[in-house]
């Protein structure tokens, strides 16, 4: 029973990842190869207001949504003057960049050693230190998150930012102000990043840089193409599958030394075989073409 | 003298080294259809580009309605009410017809996120509103039918009759049509000019890059004929279709 | 100590320029980011040392094995992925994710048969040679010497050679190529070839002197992605100018400050010329303006 709630718990934060990304990447159409970055930078906020500074969990994470949002605008201004590949390289730059920071910034982040000893989330005295609290903790940030996603992709935001991932040139054409509406998506799809981030640092009490790596980012963006992006299921089913498909290993009897190599090996594959054969993913509306 | 909607003077741009559009100077009509012919390089797709705003002038003014739009960003210019339609169609392919027309509508609060998560009657209101028009818009163009396709499963024409669709949708004032009855049947490009008439006698102005000389002497008020990036002769569609310079730059086309 | 990392650079600067020559190769003509080509780097090193050490082959066959089968594995890309993607004209999206899962598959596939950990070729000490105040390893001196033979080797290749005229054209008008006539079907598979040669002759230098693990390539392809962006897309021999900034600018960091930061300030280098000057050092402003 354990062992489901952390998977369960694991996913929900996964799916907070996954759906924000998704109206960067699926939405408007930016390939982002940066959202651990955010993820981390989330985590590692929350992290040091707790414990440097005493506060709450939650009113850490209240202050931290904006933050990251401020630093999404170093992603979003180069968004707008750079296309196609040159966009990606920067994301790839900015995450390298990121996790050079919470690496060797030893005295903000003590680096490779990590912050131990994160205390779980406490609201009005209650303390959420079992598996069932937290996931019922992290259930109730998904159905938010779920919530303000299913609300926007269907919105006439969503629909213009449809538009520019189609036609950026007729959309403005159109008189849509393309810069602002992609500046808007970052803030949102990174702010909200931020909260996995706070989650997890919460789950696991122990933060350290290599969980916020490019492979990490990799990751996200995977669960987002194998998945599908453009609609609200293609997330929520490339989520579950990327979640459960390591354990699903576990459980037919594969060696944990060899483990994770398997598994990225099925991603790598996973990812040119539906650029090839299905590029819409297993549930998604936007094909890339 | 007649109301001047649109003043280009003295345009220039320049592109490695070429001088694509070269001091070029128009005056356009206020309720009337002016066409740009000439052949194929000649800069009326590059002279389209600078009104709407995608690209800067190297030298000279643009002027609108009396005011001076050409340092004004493309979305801004489209909002002031000039609108356009591109040689290459450019529809929205992998969203509905239906949704291509409703992105025309330049009256949508719910475009700002706050707004829609936020102030949800407010949208949700406008947006059924806004539906209603959409749908009329394409009911206009015979486009009924094909609401919940995806655009890029509409034929060719379908598609040029969508962009029109949209075009009707913004509410514009000046329309910038580049080839609009090009690669489309006969009986299709009939419908599309008739519409072009209907929108110019309801007030509208109109800016045809075309062709085809039937449907320039069919429909224009009047005619410049552009070559090499300059404007060498203008006048009424009689006039300029009997000149013997345009005639000759025209043969190969 | 000053001239000790000016060396230091400059051999490192001309591992980076053979890598960024053989990842420019790639990208002017095909403008495809080939991720994977960091793969065909991490391939080639362990080809090479299950050659050398494994089989215990001569130390000239087993580079020249690695660097045959490199060369090759750069043509499989082509031919399976790159060039049906190519044929059904697709986005840059779609070849940035296939190159991406190509990378991770590959590279995945060596850590599963030879394990994650990082592998030495050479045991024991290496032989080194002082010059003045300047201490070199003999590999070191290999390297910069290849980098000095090999470059004009490649400059006089792309001037002067038919087939070097016809890969710059094909970079300049794509289209126009292929109605002149050329065969650009076969190009590509030369150019995949010479590419991935070249990562795999860098690779191999580079195991012999640092070592290798299987994560290697990622960062490496990246470097080779700064340099040819600094030094100027579309423009062959510029990679050179961007590899050895780089190689000078990391040894400088690396004697003034710490090689902690080598990576971020690779990589705000590179920010700063995607945004204030993408055209790169070498390269002539082009408008990139709409439509």
């Amino acid at each position: 029973m354990n062992y489901i709630l952390h998977i369960l718990i694991m996913i929900n934060i996964y799916l907070i990842l996954s759906l924000s990304l998704n109206l960067i990447v699926g939405y408007t159409g930016l390939l982002s190869i940066a959202h651990a970055a955010f993820y981390g930078i989330g985590a590692y906020i929350t992290t040091l207001l707790m414990m440097n500074m005493g506060l709450n969990f939650f009113i850490a994470l209240f202050i931290t949504i904006p933050v990251v949002m401020l630093v999404s605008l170093l992603v979003s201004f180069p968004s707008l003057r750079l296309k196609g590949d040159y966009f990606v390289l920067a994301t790839i730059a900015f995450q390298v960049i990121v996790f050079s920071i919470l690496y060797n910034w030893i005295s903000l982040t003590r680096g490779p050693y990590g912050i131990p000893g994160i205390n779980r989330p406490v609201l009005l005295g209650f303390k959420f230190d079992s598996l069932p609290s937290y996931f019922f903790l992290s259930l109730f940030f998904v159905i938010i998150v779920g919530l303000l996603f299913k609300l926007l992709y269907k919105s006439p935001f969503g629909r213009v930012l449809k538009a520019i991932r189609e036609d950026e040139i007729s959309a403005k054409a159109m008189g849509k102000n393309v810069d602002s509406l992609k500046i808007w998506s970052c803030l949102i799809g990174c702010g909200i990043a931020s909260i996995s981030g706070a989650l997890y640092a919460g789950y696991v009490t122990y933060i350290d840089p290599t969980s916020f790596t490019l492979m990490e980012s990799v990751f996200i963006l995977s669960i987002v193409l194998v998945g599908g992006s453009g609609n609200f299921r293609g997330p929520i089913i490339g989520t579950i599958f990327m979640v459960i498909l390591p354990e699903i290993l576990r459980f037919l009897g594969l060696p944990d030394s060899i483990a994770p190599n398997v598994r990225q090996m099925i991603y790598g594959a996973l990812l040119i075989i539906l650029m090839k054969y299905r590029p819409q993913g297993l549930a998604g509306e936007y094909r890339f073409e | 003298m007649n109301n001047i909607i649109l003043k280009i003077y003295n345009a220039t741009k320049s592109y490695n080294g070429t001088k694509a559009v070269n001091g070029v100077s128009m005056n356009f009509s206020k309720g009337k259809i002016t066409s740009i012919i000439g052949p194929n390089r000649a800069g009326k797709t590059t002279l389209f580009n600078l009104i709407n705003g995608f690209l800067k002038l190297n030298d000279g003014k643009i002027y609108y309605n009396g005011e001076r739009i050409d340092h004004f960003p493309a979305w801004k210019i489209a909002r002031l009410g000039i609108g356009r339609i591109f040689q290459d169609i450019r529809v929205f392919n992998k969203i509905t017809a239906l949704e291509n027309v409703l992105l025309a509508n330049k009256d949508q609060p719910g475009e700002n996120p706050i707004v829609s998560l936020f102030l949800r009657k407010k949208t949700l209101g406008k947006e059924s509103v806004n539906i209603e028009d959409a749908k009329k818009w394409l009911k206009f163009v015979n486009l009924s039918d094909k609401e919940d396709s995806l655009a890029e499963n509409l034929s060719y024409g379908q598609q040029k009759l969508l962009s029109i669709s949209r075009l009707l949708a913004g509410g514009y004032d000046l329309l910038l049509l580049d080839e609009p009855t090009a690669g489309v049947h006969p009986s299709l490009a009939k419908t599309i000019l008739h519409v072009i008439k209907n929108m110019v006698e309801e007030g509208k102005t109109a800016v045809v890059i075309e062709h085809d000389m039937k449907i320039i002497a069919e429909i224009s008020d009047f005619v410049y004929f552009m070559h090499e990036g300059k404007v060498t002769f203008s006048g009424t569609p009689e006039t300029v279709l009997k000149n013997s310079k345009v005639k000759e730059a025209y043969i190969g086309v | 100590m000053i001239w000790q990392f000016l060396a230091n650079g400059l051999i490192r600067g001309s591992m980076y320029a053979l890598m960024a020559l053989g990842f420019g190769l790639i990208y002017n003509t095909t403008r495809i980011f080939h991720i994977a080509h960091g793969a065909v780097y991490t391939v080639a090193a362990y080809l090479f040392y299950t050659c050398a050490i494994l089989l215990k082959l001569n130390v000239f066959v087993s580079l020249f094995l690695a660097l045959f089968c490199s060369g090759i594995l750069g043509v499989i890309i082509e031919f399976s992925i790159y060039h049906p993607l190519y044929k059904r004209k697709a986005s840059i999206g779609i070849y940035l994710i296939s190159s991406l899962g190509l990378y991770i598959f590959l590279i995945n596939t060596i850590a599963l048969f030879y394990g994650n950990e990082t592998k030495t070729l050479s045991p024991g000490i290496e032989k080194t040679y002082h010059i003045g105040s300047i201490i070199l390893t003999r590999i070191q001196i290999f390297e910069l010497i290849s980098f000095i033979i090999i470059f004009p080797i490649f400059l006089f290749f792309l001037k002067r050679i038919k087939l070097g005229k016809i890969i710059r054209a094909l970079a300049d008008n794509p289209e126009l190529s292929t109605v002149v006539g050329i065969n650009v079907k076969k190009i590509r598979i030369i150019i995949f070839f010479l590419g991935s040669i070249l990562a795999g002759f860098t690779s191999c230098l580079g195991a012999l002197d640092v070592g290798m693990d299987p994560h290697m390539g990622m960062n490496v392809l990246l470097i080779a992605a700064v340099a040819v962006i600094m030094g100027g897309v579309g423009i062959f021999e510029s990679p050179v100018v961007g590899a050895f900034i780089l190689g000078l600018l990391q040894n400088l960091l690396i004697w003034k400050v710490s090689s902690r930061w080598e990576s971020m300030v690779t990589f705000m280098l590179l920010i700063c010329f995607l945004v204030f000057r993408p055209q790169g050092i070498l390269g002539k402003k082009r408008r990139l303006e709409e439509t």
